[in-house]
């Protein structure tokens, strides 16, 4: 049987009921800083920059760092490392022609080549050849693709190791051209 | 129940015929309502803006871009089995579809990697960049294949130097 009272009813009944005496001492209590805690008012309106802030600082688990290397999504950022670099290679030389016409005239460029020793021309010829063929052979893949064919995850592959052994023999076929 | 969740993608469609609460009128004329919560733009809450849909920017330019690819096919192997310089049109056309489709490569680089939704002074930068070295690309690829051999014949030439 319940006969005493619970709640706080009582306990505020007697705070706010004591005498002006006691109330100021737990007045003069809550003003006297016990830890030393630093309170910074702020309208509520601050709150979404703290978030944001807060937000720009988190860190993203790591996603392409850890991804398991597989033939699909390597063949595709070779695809589109290949054709940068040799975009830009393309892009350099047009602007470079066109800032100075005389110095990359093809007479100069082709007795600069030739003036090279043959390991250095082979080399040349390998880091030209093996991403432009590459390119060429896995841009068929993807026109492929496009028109609907191989789609599946066996065609993507087979398709996959097919351009990388077409990818070996045209390279090695243009370096001994 | 379908046209109340399409606006929630398309943010500017529907505002005006949802009943505004007193608190969102008070708010501001910015934030909008619509079932699902207010949208406040300028947060990373905000849903994403997809680009008004355009055939321009969307299934032409797609296609256009794989009749490129694919044409670069059979003008590859013509200039590698012709000789360059009797047929300049060939090598004017192959260099046009060359940076073309190298165009197509870095501005889709570009949309991937530093989007102006991401990157609103960056993105917008490296677009016009890419705008500008293409215009001096091509003049210099004119200029080439006009004043010098053209590049199929240089390319032929380093090989067997």
């Amino acid at each position: 049987m319940m006969s005493a009272r619970i709640g706080l009813g009582s306990v505020t009944r007697r705070v706010a009921f004591a005498p002006v005496i006691g109330r100021n001492q737990i007045a003069l209590r809550t003003l006297i800083l016990k830890r030393g805690v630093q309170i910074q008012s702020l309208p509520p309106s601050a709150s979404e920059e703290i978030l944001n802030a807060q937000r720009l600082k988190r860190p993203s688990s790591p996603h392409f760092t850890i991804y398991q290397p597989q033939l699909t999504w390597l063949s595709s950022i070779a695809n589109r490392a290949t054709g940068g670099a040799l975009s830009a290679l393309l892009y350099g030389f047009s602007l470079a022609y066109l800032v100075a016409p005389d110095t990359f005239t093809s007479v100069n460029i082709v007795e600069f080549v030739a003036g090279l020793p043959d390991y250095l021309k082979y080399t040349g010829k390998l880091i030209l050849a093996a991403p432009f063929t590459f390119h060429f052979w896995n841009g068929l893949r993807h026109l492929s693709w496009d028109m609907g064919k191989l789609l599946s995850l066996k065609g993507a592959y087979r398709a996959g190791y097919a351009v990388l052994g077409a990818t070996a023999i045209s390279t090695v076929a243009l370096v001994l051209m | 129940l379908l046209r109340s969740m399409l606006p929630r993608t398309f943010a500017s469609a529907t505002g005006r015929n949802v009943l505004r609460s007193a608190s969102q009128v008070r708010a501001s004329s910015t934030t909008q309502y619509v079932p699902g919560g207010p949208i406040i733009k300028g947060t990373v809450n905000d849903p994403i803006e997809f680009p008004p849909p355009s055939r321009t920017h969307g299934s032409y330019h797609w296609v256009f871009e794989r009749l490129l690819a694919a044409s670069l096919i059979p003008m590859t192997a013509a200039a590698f089995v012709t000789s360059e310089s009797s047929y300049p049109v060939l090598d004017g056309l192959l260099g046009l579809s060359l940076v073309m489709h190298s165009h197509i490569g870095f501005d889709s680089m570009i949309v991937d990697y530093v989007h102006k939704r991401k990157f609103p002074i960056l993105g917008p930068v490296m677009t016009w960049t890419l705008r500008t070295a293409m215009v001096g690309v091509l003049v210099g690829v004119y200029q080439f294949n006009t004043n010098d051999i053209g590049l199929t014949e240089l390319i032929a030439k380093v090989w067997t130097a």
